[in-house]
């Protein structure tokens, strides 16, 4: 190692706390990673505090400064300042990088005191290495300074069927990471994902988005509720794919209520909602004065429409039909073959993205709930029968996913698909991405099975400790870094990699620019 | 003003004498109703023809009737359809427009910018405004549908009417209709009325900015599907629309074509025998004469072959009863006993080699060296043979003849003995 380029060298300290004095000069920073070059191999490490540190005794300086703002006398120094004050930076072992196998494992020994460290260099990072069918998240970042050269790729099919975990806050670059991973995914046929998409971000109606992908005509599908762009599909769902449990989890039904529902649908399997709406709960015997009949009272009936009406934004025309003012849910004949259609495009390894938008809260989840099932139900079938190897592993991207997996929905409501994707969906190869700006009321459980959190800045500290408790690595002296993670920056904790990531996440439009479709200019031949 | 709307009439499909009748006949009346009706102008999106060079005894019927239609001064527009297309112009839709019987409507310019401008053609009569783009075989038309040039198309004024031949996603019916669909949004906005084919059942819809997507379905039929659906009772025909600035109404026209008897049996968790005793009891309750019988046998078998369901008797009686057709489906038949296990390997050899061994325990046979590790070898070398391609230049009775010959030798066969 040359000398110019040390930044400081161990003069103590512990496992996991060690102190060294910083080179003057070297201006380290909170995440900084540096190098301690040992026999046959190094090691890898990370500034997580920085303090003074000072030869001279802390009444001698405050006297000094005394001198400097009291009487006025600008010029008073140290002696050889940089000699006597100088800056601490404690720091922790990454990873122990084995030179010779290029073998990365997790440290169990101290650097040799008072070796000297170096920032990390591309070169120290060979073994980041770009493996068959991973996603690029982005790049190794030490401190602010990004390492272009060294590129941080998942195994896309472990990451996904272990589930992802997003934790981060409003701004600090949630949807310019899903579209970069989502873009990664669109490479090739080996992911399939569900997204939906409640900001309609995703696909880039206006603007670039991910239909600027050179193969979004064979592996993205878009539907949207209204005026689809030349291209993308319209999203109808029939109300015959709604079945009762799909609303378990979701929405809140008393058990009177389940029941009206469930004998709606015992009556006329395919068309129990629109037989349902268009009940009159009153001519049609149920009032509360007869219950011996062993039916739900007028008024459960009356809730239940009301419910269903507010949920699917149902309303009847002047004919009877059912329709929903949103276009989504339709009671006649379109939209029948959807849920099939898009269950066979995210078999397919295709991306399909929902552009949920114009749907309530519950109905987006709805939604959602009518696919994932589906899908979670072909994916187990398919284990069954022996040929669930052939399937790409499948992952339904959510956002505020507390919604669905939050502590509260899951003690007071029945397990909804999410919950259980959660829980079982790795042995299927089904996973979700977890986007949430609060990570503290996803149960324990829960967040321990999401084996890949990529985190963004977080400036809640009860988040911040959700997140570190939960990692798949030791972060529990990273409180101050994961705090301090500006706009695009993110560390990345899973058990496949080694160690705890710090990357920079490269900007969407700035990929599109390297990598999106070219515009076809070439004359076609018209028959 | 009325304008009548055809699509997938497959001419030349049918293999069965007494079925060419029939598709003929179907054809023809539809034909007559339309001139009979007095419509101002027929349309015609796509597979027309079942092949783009079908046999001359269809091309002489055809001719003949829409000779008829030029007599009666009714202009007929049409497109390719995925099947009667050809990229050379070489197809007898190219021999129709030749001598004036038909007009095809793509009128396509590509553009410097990439983009394909259509233009309309105006019918002269009604001053309808008609575009349209053929249906390919390969999904190139959607290449063709992302390079259109929509403003021109949907800022146009009048009456307008697309022709195009291609399945709509949003209007999937049934969810085993896969591969070829493109989305609506792909066809350009605020036409009239839009004229489809390629999808075979009748299906029309309403949707935003898309006033009136259509398809009238298959007149006959053009898959073999289709004569099982005929016999579930699809109705078959075309679509009459009266229009004056706008759409009035729209009236499937249905056309007759044949009587049909369909049985169908559940052989889950049977055994050959019952499968075949029921099939007898089944046939022997209907008469068959001058009608199209359809047997559709499925399930799971517990035992036995799936040849061991004794089709040929059931076909023999039905034909001595007089039935015009006997079809018999048992794609959907399987037996437990002899399903197919499947088994990994490192590369395709290795992976062939352990399916056979996987399921070779299965079968009992007396010759023995069809059985064990000879039986494997001896499969292995049959599917080898039968799996060599066709050489440069070979014509395809030669292949034919050289492959039996060598899959023969394979199996020590004396070619003659066949």
């Amino acid at each position: 190692m040359d000398e110019i380029s040390v930044v400081g060298q161990v003069v103590g300290g512990k496992f996991g706390d060690i102190i060294i004095r910083q080179k003057s000069g070297s201006n380290l920073e909170i995440g900084d990673l540096m190098v301690s070059e040992e026999n046959g191999s190094y090691l890898i490490l990370q500034v997580f505090a920085l303090e003074y540190g000072s030869q001279i005794q802390d009444k001698m300086q405050q006297m000094m400064s005394g001198v400097n703002l009291e009487q006025g006398i600008v010029d008073a120094q140290f002696f050889e300042p940089e000699f006597v004050n100088y800056v601490l930076a404690r720091i922790k072992p990454l990873a122990r990088v084995y030179k010779e196998k290029g073998e990365v494992k997790i440290p169990k020994s101290l650097p040799s005191f008072f070796n000297k460290l170096r920032l990390i260099t591309k070169d120290d990072l060979k073994f980041l290495h770009k493996e068959k069918d991973a996603i690029f998240v982005g790049y190794i970042r030490s401190g602010s300074k990004v390492i272009m050269e060294a590129e941080v790729w998942l195994p896309a099919q472990d990451v996904f069927s272990h589930h992802v975990l997003i934790p981060a806050t409003t701004g600090r670059g949630k949807s310019n990471l899903v579209k970069t991973i989502l873009w990664h995914v669109l490479d090739t046929n080996k992911v399939g994902a569900l997204v939906l998409d409640a900001h309609d971000e995703y696909f880039g109606r206006q603007g670039v988005g991910l239909k600027d992908h050179p193969k979004n005509r064979e592996n993205l599908v878009y539907y949207t509720p209204s005026n689809p762009p030349a291209g993308a599909n319209r999203l109808t769902i029939n109300l015959q794919s709604i079945r009762p449990e799909h609303f378990e989890g979701i929405v809140d039904f008393s058990d009177p209520q389940f029941q009206a529902i469930r004998m709606a649908f015992r009556k006329s399997r395919n068309n129990w909602i629109r037989d349902l709406m268009l009940t009159d709960a009153v001519d049609a015997g149920m009032e509360s004065s007869s219950p011996s009949r062993g039916e739900f009272t007028a008024a459960t009936m009356m809730v239940v429409q009301r419910k269903l009406r507010l949920l699917l934004s149902l309303e009847k025309d002047e004919n009877g039909v059912i329709f929903s003012r949103h276009e989504v849910f339709d009671s006649t004949t379109k939209g029948l073959n959807s849920v099939e259609d898009i269950v066979k495009d995210i078999e397919q390894g295709k991306v399909v993205i929902l552009d949920t938008s114009r749907l309530g809260d519950e109905a987006e989840l709805l939604v959602g709930n009518i696919i994932a099932s589906k899908l979670l139900q072909k994916y187990k079938d398919a284990k069954a029968s022996g040929d669930l190897d052939r399937k790409p592993v499948a992952t339904i991207v959510i956002e505020e996913a507390p919604r669905v997996i939050g502590v509260d929905v899951l003690t007071t409501r029945n397990d909804n698909i999410y919950s259980i994707i959660a829980k079982e969906g790795r042995k299927f190869k089904v996973g979700l991405t977890a986007i949430t700006q609060l990570s503290s009321v996803i149960p324990r459980s829960i967040l321990a099975n999401m084996n890949t959190k990529i985190i963004l800045g977080n400036e809640m500290k009860q988040e911040r400790e959700a997140i570190i408790s939960s990692a798949s690595q030791d972060l529990s002296e990273d409180d101050k870094n994961i705090a301090s993670l500006d706009k695009g920056e993110a560390i990345i904790t899973s058990i496949f990699v080694p160690f705890a990531m710090p990357i920079k996440i490269p900007l969407f439009e700035d990929i599109v620019k390297q990598k999106g479709i070219q515009r076809d200019t070439t004359k076609t031949k018209v028959f | 003003m009325r304008f009548a709307h055809l699509s997938d009439i497959h001419l030349g499909f049918q293999k069965h004498e007494a079925l060419q009748k029939i598709e003929q006949q179907v054809f023809e009346r539809a034909i007559d109703e339309c001139i009979n009706r007095k419509v101002d102008f027929i349309l015609i999106p796509g597979d027309l023809f079942h092949v783009n060079i079908p046999e001359m005894r269809v091309q002489k019927f055809a001719f003949a009737k829409f000779r008829q239609i030029y007599d009666a001064g009714i202009p007929v527009y049409v497109v390719y359809g995925s099947h009667d297309f050809s990229p050379v112009s070489n197809s007898v839709i190219d021999l129709l427009a030749e001598v004036g019987y038909i007009t095809k409507v793509t009128r396509a310019t590509s553009l410097d910018n990439g983009k394909i401008k259509l233009d309309f053609l105006v019918d002269g009569k009604t001053g309808v405004k008609i575009a349209g783009l053929s249906g390919l075989k390969v999904g190139k038309d959607r290449e063709y549908y992302e390079k259109l040039d929509r403003e021109s198309l949907e800022g146009e004024s009048g009456f307008k009417i697309f022709l195009f031949h291609g399945g709509i996603s949003e209007m999937k019916t049934d969810s085993g209709m896969d591969g070829e669909n493109m989305p609506l949004s792909l066809l350009p906005r605020n036409f009239d009325y839009y004229a489809g084919g390629h999808m075979h059942k009748f299906n029309s819809q309403k949707f935003d900015d898309y006033s009136r997507v259509v398809y009238p379905g298959a007149l006959f039929a053009g898959y073999h599907s289709d004569l099982e659906d005929n016999a579930k009772g699809q109705k078959r025909g075309f679509v009459l629309v009266e229009f004056e600035d706008k759409i009035k109404n729209v009236e499937f026209v249905e056309i007759q074509n044949v009587q049909y008897k369909m049985i169908q049996i559940n052989a889950e968790n049977r055994i050959a025998e019952s499968v075949n005793k029921e099939l007898l009891e089944k046939i022997r309750e209907i008469d068959p004469a001058q009608q199209v019988v359809i047997i559709k046998v499925q399930g799971e078998m517990t035992s036995g072959k799936t040849a061991d369901v004794d089709i040929s008797a059931i076909r023999d009686e039905l034909n001595q009863k007089g039935a015009l057709v006997v079809n018999i489906n048992k794609n959907q038949l399987t037996s437990k006993e002899y399903s197919i296990t499947e088994a990994k390997g490192a590369n395709k050899e290795e992976i062939e080699t352990n399916v056979f061994f996987e399921n070779i325990g299965q079968l009992r046979f007396e010759q023995k060296n069809l059985l064990g590790e000879s039986g494997v070898q001896l499969a292995k070398k049959l599917l080898a043979g039968l799996a060599q391609q066709k050489l440069e230049n070979e014509k395809n009775a030669d292949y034919n003849s050289r492959i039996k010959e060598n899959a023969f030798g394979i199996l020590g066969l004396d070619t003659d003995a066949s």
